[in-house]
């Protein structure tokens, strides 16, 4: 293959944007795995307890869900933010993965082999970052296509049993601690496929299964509109999930007592 | 004259029936006669005589990892249905707890005692992926002790699902009695007198309780183990992990204690386990005590690794060059690699394995390697290592050519001398099931 000159003129560029591609990236990861930090000061939560850095540990998270687990990584758009999500939520949905409760083949892979203690302190590392609540892609949507999204979000449809996302997951669609997580600063495909994987059993939660319920009770059309919409919202920056206690959920939820349980959310140790 | 030649005629007809019906009983003889058929009818389900009775049990019933296979994923445990894939269809595994109905309720434990050492039960013989050619050496000591645990667990009315395999190794009775005379040679192993105790404890744990070799070890036809073969390393039927021959020369690098806390904690400075391994020390190996884990260390290096060497040549036979790589290599390996690995592949400490001279990098078959650059993995936690190190997944940041040239690259570099790994193993593994 004949090589252009101007290829040739720009190889030393690229070779050095390839060389200093991981060593840039060798600055974040120098931190040592006992080095502390701290939860930042807009933290909504009581307690700031230094979390140890777990970036070293966590790399084969970081590769899709960014560093600090702030969501849809260069070339994996589609994974969803982990950072300041609460910590009940992250562990339940760890042991979900360990214990086939909701079936990612790559994610079961991974997580097959932790035990309760591990996951725990990863579920509160990621959960004491700067939260990424805020739009990660906008797509259009007509009048009457908004109109029907922020009613099914607001207010539910009573006709069809469902109750509103903002009962549950708050007025801010940002999360309730301790198990409840944000819908705001995710990509639509990732939405969809939760939703589908809710009606498939490919995703369940402990009995009685509510998102299961309502997945199933959702029009296929509705379940897109809402994905999209949702897509397109956005919190605060560094919003964080509401107090535990904020809301009171219309239907009873497995997940949400399991996540109240103290032998489920294991504490971050020291 | 005549009917001479008629006598001679039926006789030249007789002779190869007889010869043929002389080696069918030879070979019965040889899988042990009748008596592994012979499943005791009378017998007794005794208490468990003590607390320490049933501790015991439930240590062996640990490190024998019994948990692993007889539980599916986030089922209760031993209440069995985990599914083995073979290329004769899938079997799975019986529930051990004691409901009456679908487990071991009405077990006599003289029944059990026969089951684990003939694999023979009151439903016919078993399916050889229960190693009881390895649980024969069992001591009557250790079987009670197993049988007394098993029966204190809470009963789970848990029928295993039907096995689905062809014909002939659907039909259990004739395929299994026909492998059994194929292939099986009961052996019992007495405690070598010219070897100290630990060693004699170590193969006791390493060729019964632990069944190693049947990972370990290269399979001959039909999934039989042959002699020749133990521990040379193999593919795991099913679950497509490679495991490393154990021997004197493949664990050189690592001294008998190393050896012991790397069957603990799952991490050493020679490498993690990954896959397969990281299941067996998760659920089973982090519990063995230190001496337990000694005694297997100093067994394992003492294994002469006498044919392996035609073993792992059959191995190589799977790594189909196509020419030169089309990607670089070295330059993958610099951007993505060597942050944690070094450029000079030798990794740091426990947290990221050396790739330098590591014989599981340059091992006869890449699947390991390939497997842990496409879809990452972790170390198992264990109280040695409670928070373990992961490695990255590449999937979907790297192209099946490029993963194919990083491999070849540390398969080669600091002197492995390994040969390259081709595109076509790599498609082949990227469709592996992962779960």
């Amino acid at each position: 293959m004949p090589t252009s000159p101007s290829f040739l003129h720009r190889l030393p560029v690229l070779i050095l944007l390839m060389l200093a591609a991981p060593a840039s990236a060798q600055v974040g990861a120098t931190a040592s795995g006992t080095d502390a930090i701290e939860i930042p000061a807009a933290d909504a939560q009581p307690a700031a307890v230094p979390v140890p850095d777990l970036r070293e540990q966590l790399a084969a998270c970081a590769i899709c869900h960014g560093e600090h687990g702030e969501g849809a990584t260069e070339g994996g758009e589609y994974f969803p933010h982990l950072a300041g999500k609460p910590a009940g939520y992250l562990l339940a949905q760890m042991q979900a993965f360990r214990d086939g409760r909701r079936l990612y083949p790559r994610m079961v892979y991974l997580m097959q082999y932790m035990d309760d203690g591990w996951l725990g302190e990863i579920a509160h590392w990621y959960a004491a970052q700067p939260a990424h609540t805020q739009r990660v892609e906008s797509t259009a949507l007509d009048a009457a296509a908004r109109a029907r999204a922020e009613t099914l979000v607001y207010s539910g449809d009573p006709e069809r049993g469902l109750p509103a996302c903002a009962a549950c997951h708050g007025d801010r669609l940002t999360g309730v601690e301790p198990g409840i997580p944000a819908l705001v600063g995710l990509p639509t495909d990732y939405l969809i496929a939760q939703l589908g994987g809710w009606i498939t059993g490919a995703r369940s939660s402990k009995a009685p299964d509510c998102m299961a319920d309502i997945a199933r009770r959702i029009d296929p059309v509705d379940i897109r509109l809402v994905s999209t919409w949702l897509a397109g919202q956005s919190a605060a920056p560094g919003e964080r999930p509401l107090p535990a206690g904020s809301v009171e959920p219309p239907m009873p939820c497995g997940s949400l007592t399991a996540a109240h349980d103290p032998a489920v959310t294991t504490e971050a140790s020291p | 004259m005549n009917r001479r030649g008629i006598r001679w005629g039926r006789l030249a007809l007789l002779l190869p029936l007889l010869a043929i019906l002389l080696v069918g009983v030879l070979m019965f003889r040889a899988q042990g006669g009748f008596a592994p058929f012979k499943v005791p009818e009378e017998g007794s389900r005794p208490a468990a005589l003590d607390d320490a009775q049933v501790e015991h049990g439930a240590y062996l019933a640990r490190i024998g990892n019994c948990v692993t296979c007889h539980t599916t994923r986030g089922g209760t445990p031993y209440s069995g249905g985990r599914v083995f894939q073979s290329e004769y269809g899938s079997i799975h595994a019986g529930n051990l707890t004691p409901d009456p109905e679908t487990g071991l309720g009405d077990w006599t434990l003289e029944e059990f005692r026969h089951a684990m050492r003939h694999g023979v039960s009151r439903t016919g013989p078993l399916y050889p992926v229960f190693p009881f050619a390895n649980f024969a050496h069992l001591t009557d000591h250790d079987l009670d002790a197993l049988f007394a645990f098993l029966g204190t667990l809470p009963p789970v009315k848990a029928a295993a699902p039907e096995n689905v395999l062809t014909f002939p190794a659907s039909w259990r009775h004739g395929a299994v009695l026909a492998w059994r005379m194929l292939f099986h040679r009961p052996r019992t192993q007495a405690d070598d007198p010219s070897k100290p105790a630990q060693w004699n404890r170590g193969r006791y744990l390493v060729d019964g309780l632990g069944h190693c070799d049947m990972c370990h070890s290269g399979r001959g036809a039909m999934q039989s183990l042959p002699v020749e073969q133990y521990m040379a390393g193999g593919h795991i039927t099913g679950l497509g992990w490679y495991a490393p021959p154990l021997d004197r020369i493949s664990l050189e690098r690592w001294d008998t204690a190393e050896l012991a806390d790397y069957l603990r904690s799952g991490v050493s400075r020679h490498g993690s386990a990954y896959g397969s391994m990281a299941e067996v020390i998760y659920t089973s190996l982090q519990y063995l005590d230190e001496g337990d884990a000694l005694a297997i260390a100093t067994y394992i290096k003492t294994i002469e690794p006498s044919l392996s060497r035609r073993a792992r040549a059959r191995n190589r036979g799977d790594l189909v060059t196509t020419g030169p790589a089309s990607a670089n290599g070295l330059l993958i390996y610099q951007n993505h690699c060597a942050q944690c690995h070094g450029d000079d592949g030798r990794g740091r400490g426990l947290d990221y394995p050396p790739l330098a001279g590591n014989p599981l990098v340059a091992s006869a078959s890449a699947v390991n390697s390939v497997r842990l650059v496409l879809f990452g993995g972790a170390a198992p936690t264990t109280e040695g290592n409670p928070r373990p190190y992961s490695m990255p997944p590449y999937v979907g940041r790297l192209a099946d050519d490029e993963i194919a040239a990083v491999v070849s690259y540390i398969r080669a570099a600091w002197g492995n001398g390994a040969p390259p790994v081709s595109l076509d193993e790599v498609r082949a593994l990227r469709r592996i099931p992962l779960d």
